[in-house]
This record gives structure tokens, sequence and C-alpha cells, in this order.
């Protein structure tokens, strides 16, 4: 029987077509979360109110800002979950190495990012929907998507590059916990730790400033270069140490 | 051509060695039966075929190649075994089309035929198959991939003796169609010496013998007679295996390096010769001390 010669690249479609199909369990995770998210949401991200003797005036906010976040976690744990032992030998069934089942795994989460950004931004119209007819009063102010078109492109562009962000992370997390389960314990201390110390020991501003390098970005080119830089050096990390990884059963 | 070709082949569990020293060289087109006892580094050894896992020292080529890490190899390698992790969202037709994306010898005519021969719904979950049910889905994605070196470990496990049969009867059927290198490791050496054209036997992470089958059967021959003529004629010889066959009669094992004319006049005082099964012959030469588990038991 001759030798199949097969490229990198095939490969790596292959595997990515075949993921679409065989996480499709993540998708349904997502609509569920961000159920749960609008839920939330219904009692106003926000609250203001004033009242005088005869008048009383309570203006709630309605945003898809927990949506956002909720579908940011959501890339944060799938990221965390296709690195996990199940998934990652899922690959090894069929034709991989380890650089291809990263690639198609990255390919994988730009895809469930876009998704996700997507489908939360959208959902503030499902929002705006339900306030008006189940939560009542009245709508004061309002964009839709044909007076601010622009807006919500960002709005969603700039929610798709959070959660490449933080499946980037994820992903690098994951990885890391596959290498040695303490770091399962490390991370989080390592996280938490930075939280509290930080502020105990007056290193704050340290930790704010790396939060507000990403965080507080006013212009929305930088903002993406930031991500694609960061996201890449986290993904790249994660490449090279899961590739001398070992299939355990 | 060279399928496989190892030297001084080790693996390292933490402070457990899997392989030790493995030197073999597997040649192309054969079906080769990888025999050992528990822990004799055989799922090991595949492992490393498939570049699943790594090897601590030494030297491995599949297919002129090192297969850690390798697209070239794991593209003509299918490694089925008793822990596959199949897609716990895909149903199992699902499974098999996601196969047949990747295989590019892949034969999904065959794979449907033995789908339905063996009676699988389509629309099942993979995680609701019973054990032995796993190992026949297994198997038919290892003879549809049509892959150039097929590696099956344990392939039936928890499988009837029918299935079983069926099984051995269809690899046969499919490599005579389709010669490929095919390597099948199995504790049930009796039922598939028929199909083996080599035996490879491990012993302690190393090779013990690669010999075609057919030498394998007429390697050692069974000594049976009264005692001490047994022990008259057999104490100038290797001793594979002893055993006391009741009161002054006894079965020795040794090497099959007996000449015509001493047979004849063996015969003639009274010993009789047998043949020896691949399967005991495998015992005997795996086993971890002298005697049986019959020792075990008499304290005297």
């Amino acid at each position: 029987m001759s030798l199949t010669k097969i490229s990198l690249l095939s490969t790596v479609k292959k595997q990515y077509r075949y993921k679409l199909k065989a996480y499709v369990q993540v998708f349904m995770t997502l609509v569920f979360l961000q159920l749960l998210a609008i839920l939330f949401t219904l009692n106003g991200v926000g609250m203001a109110g004033s009242s005088s003797e005869w008048v009383e005036v309570d203006v709630h906010y309605y945003s898809a800002d927990i949506v956002v976040f909720f579908t940011m976690m959501w890339g944060f744990i799938t990221a965390i979950l296709i690195t996990t032992k199940a998934y990652r030998n899922d690959d090894f069934v069929f034709i991989t190495n380890r650089l291809s089942s990263n690639l198609s795994n990255l390919l994988f989460l730009l895809t469930a990012s876009i998704i996700g950004g997507l489908t939360a931004l959208l959902s503030t119209y499902l929002i705006k929907v339900i306030v008006y007819f189940f939560v009542g009063q009245l709508t004061i102010d309002s964009t839709n998507v044909v007076s601010a078109p622009v807006e919500l492109l960002l709005g969603i562009v700039a929610a798709t590059f959070y959660i490449i962000l933080f499946s980037a992370l994820g992903y690098f997390v994951g990885t890391l916990v596959q290498i040695h389960k303490a770091f399962v314990v490390l991370v989080p201390a390592l996280f938490f730790g930075s939280l509290f110390l930080g502020a105990v020991s007056g290193y704050e501003k340290t930790v704010t400033n790396i939060l507000g390098f990403i965080f507080t970005e006013p212009s929305i080119l930088l903002f993406i270069f930031k991500i694609i830089v960061v996201a890449g050096m986290l993904f790249s990390g994660a490449f090279v140490i899961s590739n001398r990884l070992e299939v355990k059963q | 051509m060279t399928v496989i070709e190892c030297r001084g082949l080790t693996k390292d569990y933490g402070r457990n060695r899997a392989l030790n020293g493995l030197t073999i060289k597997i040649e192309e087109n054969k079906i080769t039966g990888l025999i050992g006892r528990n822990g004799a580094g055989k799922t090991t050894l595949l492992k490393i075929i498939a570049g699943h896992i790594k090897e601590t020292a030494g030297e491995i080529k599949v297919f002129s190649e090192r297969p850690f890490n390798n697209l070239t190899v794991s593209a003509n390698v299918i490694f089925i075994h008793d822990q596959m992790n199949l897609p716990t969202a895909l149903n199992l037709m699902e499974i098999l089309e996601a196969a047949s994306s990747f295989y590019e010898n892949w034969d999904q005519a065959l794979a449907n035929r033995l789908f339905d021969y063996f009676s699988f719904n389509p629309l099942q979950q993979y995680n609701g198959l019973s054990k032995g049910m796993k190992s026949t889905f297994h198997t038919i994605l290892g003879l549809s991939a049509r892959c150039p070196l097929t590696l099956l470990d344990e392939p039936t496990t928890g499988m009837d003796a029918a299935v079983r049969k069926d099984f051995y009867r269809a690899l046969l059927k499919d490599y005579l169609a389709y010669p490929r290198s095919i390597i099948i490791s199995s504790h049930h050496l009796n039922e598939i010496e028929d199909l083996l054209e080599d035996i490879l036997l491990m012993k302690d992470g190393k090779e013990h013998l690669h010999l075609p089958a057919a030498d394998f059967k007429e390697w050692a021959i069974g000594i049976q007679g009264k005692t001490g003529l047994v022990h008259e004629w057999t104490k100038e010889r290797e001793i594979l295996h002893t055993k006391s066959m009741g009161p002054d009669q006894s079965y020795v094992v040794v090497r099959n390096d007996l000449l015509e004319h001493e047979l004849q006049k063996a015969r003639a005082t009274g010993i009789d010769f047998s043949p020896v099964t691949p399967s005991d012959l495998c015992v005997y030469l795996t086993s971890k001390s002298k005697g049986g588990i019959d020792d075990v038991f008499n304290k005297d």
C-alpha cells in the first residue's frame, strides 16, 4: 500500500470542519448562558431615581453588558475545555500532530468568538423587545440599527476581540494545567494573589495599569492591535508548551 | 520495505521502565502478532509507533520517519485500542463520516456493510455502546481506514466468541484484498495464530522472540514419559517448562533441536513427543518464575 502524503494546511482544514461539528455542545452552552444573562439584565443594569412630593422618577438602564460579560466567561471556559484530555485526545483518533491540533483549535476559538460577539450584541434587540412587552413602562431612549449602524458594528467587533482575548487566556491556562496539575492551584493563586497583594503592598497602580492597558483603550484600531498581540503571545505560548505533550489515557 | 525499525528503544514512565532497549524490524505487508504478558510493554510500543508518546531513549523509525508529532506517520497509521476517545457529540454514523473525511483510503462501502452486519444503529451515541460493541465499532474504523500500517491493540476486548470469529475473518479477507502491514496484540494467541505471519514475543520491555509463525510452531517440543527417563533426556538441554503428570510421569518442554535418529531412539524407550502450541509456548517463555501457580499452593 502506498503512503499518503498530507499537508499541514489540509489537515488543519479537515480538523476545523470536524471540530465545528463535534464541539457543537459549546454553542448550546452559549445559548443557555446568554439567555440566563438576558434574564439577569431584565432587572436593569443601572438605575437612577429621584422623587419630589408629587412626582417619582425611576430610570432603568438596559444594555447587553451582562450578556457580553457572560460571553467572555464562556469564551474563557470553552478554551479551557478544549484543552482537556477528552477533547485533545479526540484529535488523536484521526490524523493529527500537535501543531495542526492547536491551529484548528485556534480557528475554532476565533469562530466561536465571532459567533459569541455577534449574538451578544444582537441580544440588545431581544432585551428591548422583552422590556417593551413584558417589563412595560416607557422607553425614552433607544438606539436602533438604522440610526447607528456603525456603533453596532463597533460593538460587535469590540465584543468579539474581548472574547478572543479571554479565550486565548483560557487556552493558555488550560494548556498549562495539561502540563502539570499543580497549575490548577497556582494560576488562580497568582491571579487573586496579585489582586490582594497588589492592593496591600502598594502595587495596585501596576495591576490597574496592566488591566487598563487593554480595557481603557479609546482607539478601536489600537485596541484591536493590542489584543492581537496579547492573544497571539498567549496562543503561541500554548503551542510551544503543548508541542511536547504526550497522549495519556 | 521496512515499515518499523527500532533500535534500543526505551520508555520510562516515572521510575517504571516500560520498554527496555527494544530492537526490532518489521517488514511491509505482514500481519504481526504482538504477544506478551500483562505489562510486557505491548501497548507502550504501539503508542510510540503511533506517535502518541515520545521515546525516552533509543531510536524508532516508522516509514523511515520519527513518529512523534509527525503528520505523515499519523496519516498512514491507524491505532485502534480500547480506550479510544471518540467525540461524544456525534452519533455513530457521523463518526464514520468524520473518519472518512480524514483518511484518504477510507472505504465507506465496507464501513457501511460492516456497520449493518454488526447491526449498529446509525443514530446511536458512542457512549451508549456496550464494551464489546465499542470494540466492534473500533475495528470497523480500523479496517475501513485501510491505512498502510494498522495497529490493533487488544481489538477483541469484550467481544463475544461469534463476533471475534467474524472479526478475524473480516480482517483476513480485507488484508488479502488490500495487503498492508498490520500489528495485532492479543491475549488469545490460539485464536489468531492462523492469521499471523510473524510473531513478536515481548518480555520485560524487550523483544524475546521474533519469528515467522510457522517456525514458532516448531520452535519447541514437549516430552512426556517416566520421570527418570525424561530427566536423562533433557539434562543437557534448555528446559522451558516442567510439569509433573502424576506418579513417576513428567512433561518437559525443550527447544526443538533434536535430530531424527535421537527421536527414534527415544520413542523406543517409551517417551512420547508432542508439538507445543504457540500459545502454550508463549506462556512458558514468558513465565516469570520456574514452576507454575500450583507451586504457590504447594507449601512443602
